[in-house]
């Protein structure tokens, strides 16, 4: 499909029940999964929608980041003594004692985790992101909205069944500063 | 016939009644909608501030630029001689300062991290309260830290860079850790706070105009509520609600390390790391419930987010939490008590019984005696003014405790002719200019964020509800996640 091929449209439901109904029977009608988004003001579950489950990178990340918090701590507690120009040996204590180094890796593991699972966040998420959007404020508000991607021929179709099913409102989606 | 339609309307009654009681005492059983909701905690942020805030915004800017930036100046132009550190006693209130804060600070990740993840409900409504304090007594640790060391500019010297002499910093000291540890702590924690932070803000960005308007737009990064950004949000959240607990641990343990890892006598003990977290702990919920007393108090709206059954459950894990405190207290000096080394039996009689052994009872009485005394009854720990007393004197009682561990028991060593006790100076002005600046950024902050993070608020109440079971009627709550 061509960008002028397809309309969004973007439903208001007062609730998540009719919301639920609605994404089941336009999936009966041939929508896919993948052409519908949904939009609420709280953390809604994809089993609560009978939704397919969201991919996110955010965990894959945070372990990315531990492994590279891991290796700083591992340069600056192992490494950076061999680095002075004349490595200070001290009588019988060990060059690079062990409990002191834990110290150093754990502490620089979790801020590699947690600095890049919120990384994360914004990576998989797109933010910050000030263009025009597809929205509906009424969302914060508790409403439910559906984004649907249609063709342009069955607009009506999904239209009609968008209203079938309880939504307040069905319009084509405009994108607007937030 | 009569008689059980009677009785069945009487049944009928009494349960409605019943229903009506819970949802007076539980803000999960009492919803509203969203959009209400919304409109009351923007309400609370948006109203005009009365002459009263202007008043006491005054006084904290005037002690924040007396205490923390011209006294601090003056430290700077003329040295640290004019704090009060000095042989044998060279951490000074600074430190204690900085124990305290840190300790402050962990009320908002037990509150929000550790009840998260056990699924405690009561929580949900002052979470972002609790947070915010973290935030903000780090910011107050840091600068204690910073003035304790003196040369101030020189701090970067601590940074892990190569110098043009090729030292890299020690970082297998005790004080490197403290810079790891904290600074680890304070990105985790503002990241923590910033995260559930975000549809909040976006729904403040719906609601408002003007400058208001654009500052939430930029903050709320573009946050729509799609799926994908809540799931994004939702895993990020569990991680960092499960990973921040050990790193909290981890910053109060390495705290107490400053001090255990040097064989001193009051010092050298291995209870010190939980013994210091437990104590942090005590002193951070009793200030959350001194904020909360306050926001419900003074803020327009927040009767109806904050209610007793919060002061209640907040006052039971203060008494848990004092018993722990006692417990820790008790191991630490009952085990020095029985070593009988000669220099910390010296110590030990100094606390008690030496100039500064009013502290010392002080601390026992408001950390012990006071809390146990009161928080036992479910009726004067759900009285917001009582609780939040008990909240203040806890952390008198934590500050004392600390400034007898720090400049107190460094009075006693063994060298009896360096034994001085330690006098503060400059320090005074310093930690006082920390508590104004502490409060004053929580008063702007209570003006440009959502205190109460509605979404978490809806989300519970979805999943609350009242079941019978036989004639009871109970409070059950669903797994949503």
């Amino acid at each position: 499909m061509t960008e002028s091929n397809v309309v969004d449209l973007l439903a208001v439901f007062p609730d998540l029940e009719p919301a639920a109904n609605a994404i089941e029977h336009l999936r009966s009608i041939g929508v896919h999964d993948d052409c519908m988004n949904v939009i609420s003001g709280i953390p809604v579950t994809e089993a609560m929608l009978g939704r397919p489950s969201q991919w996110t990178n955010v965990p894959r990340i945070a372990m990315g980041g531990a492994a590279l918090g891991f290796g700083a701590g591992f340069f600056l507690a192992y490494i950076t003594p061999y680095l002075y120009p004349y490595p200070i040996q001290l009588s019988t204590q060990s060059f690079i004692p062990g409990p002191p180094t834990v110290v150093v890796l754990f502490e620089l593991t979790m801020l590699g985790m947690l600095l890049s699972t919120f990384l994360g966040v914004f990576l998989d998420s797109f933010f910050p992101n000030y263009r025009p959007m597809k929205y509906v404020p009424e969302v914060s508000d508790g409403k439910i909205a559906i984004l649907v991607e249609c063709p342009h021929v069955e607009e009506k179709k999904v239209t009609d069944a968008l209203k079938k099913m309880g939504a307040e409102s069905v319009n084509p989606a405009e994108a607007q500063h937030l | 016939m009569a008689y059980e339609k009677k009785h069945a309307e009487h049944a009928h009654a009494a349960h409605a009644h019943g229903e009506e009681h819970f949802r007076e005492k539980h803000l999960m059983l009492d919803p509203l909608p969203r959009g209400q909701m919304n409109d009351m905690v923007m309400e609370s942020m948006m109203e005009k501030p009365t002459w009263k805030f202007w008043v006491v915004i005054a006084i904290l800017s005037a002690i924040v630029a007396y205490g923390l930036v011209y006294s601090w100046a003056k430290m700077i132009a003329e040295g640290l001689g004019i704090a009060g550190v000095n042989r044998p006693a060279y951490w000074g209130i600074f430190l204690v300062n900085t124990v305290f804060w840190i300790g402050i600070s962990h009320a908002g990740t037990f509150i929000s991290a550790i009840l998260r993840v056990f699924k405690a409900e009561f929580r949900r409504p002052f979470t972002r309260a609790a947070e915010l304090m973290t935030t903000f007594g780090l910011v107050q640790a840091g600068f204690s830290i910073f003035m304790h060391m003196g040369r101030v500019w020189l701090s970067y010297w601590l940074m892990p860079y190569p110098n043009q002499r090729m030292l890299w910093p020690n970082l297998h000291s005790p004080l490197t850790w403290d810079l790891l540890a904290i600074t680890t702590y304070l990105l985790s924690s503002t990241m923590y706070l910033f995260l559930p932070l975000i549809p909040d803000l976006a729904m403040a960005r719906d609601r408002s105009t003007g400058w208001r308007k654009n500052f939430y737009k930029i903050l709320a990064l573009g946050f729509r509520g799609t799926e994908g950004e809540w799931t994004h949000l939702r895993n990020a959240m569990n991680i960092f609600a499960f990973a921040i607990i050990p790193v909290m641990f981890s910053v109060h343990t390495i705290v107490s390390w400053d001090f255990a890892a040097a064989t001193r006598p009051g010092w050298s003990s291995t209870i010190f790391g939980p013994y210091f977290v437990v104590g942090a702990l005590h002193s951070g919920m009793g200030a959350v419930i001194v904020v909360l007393a306050v926001i419900r108090a003074t803020m327009k709206h927040m009767k109806y987010f904050i209610r007793a059954e919060h002061f209640d459950a907040i006052g039971k894990l203060m008494l848990i939490i004092s018993m722990a405190w006692a417990y820790f207290f008790f191991n630490d000096y009952m085990v020095q008590w029985y070593g009988g080394d000669k220099w910390t039996k010296q110590l030990l009689h100094f606390h008690e019984a030496g100039p500064m052994g009013w502290m010392w009872f002080a601390m026992l009485i408001f950390n012990i005696v006071i809390p146990w005394a009161i928080l036992w009854n479910p009726k004067w720990r759900s009285t917001p003014w009582l609780v939040s007393i008990v909240g203040i004197l806890i952390n008198v009682g934590m500050w004392f405790e600390r400034y007898i561990i720090i400049p107190v028991s460094l009075t006693i060593n063994r060298m009896p002719f360096t034994w001085r006790l330690y006098k503060p100076g400059v320090e005074i002005p310093l930690g006082l200019g920390t508590l104004a600046f502490f409060i004053l950024l929580y008063m702007i902050a209570s003006k440009l964020i959502p205190l109460i993070p509605v979404w978490e608020v809806q989300e519970g109440q979805m999943a609350h509800e009242l079941k019978k079971f036989g004639r009871e009627t109970v409070v059950t709550v669903s797994e949503l996640e």
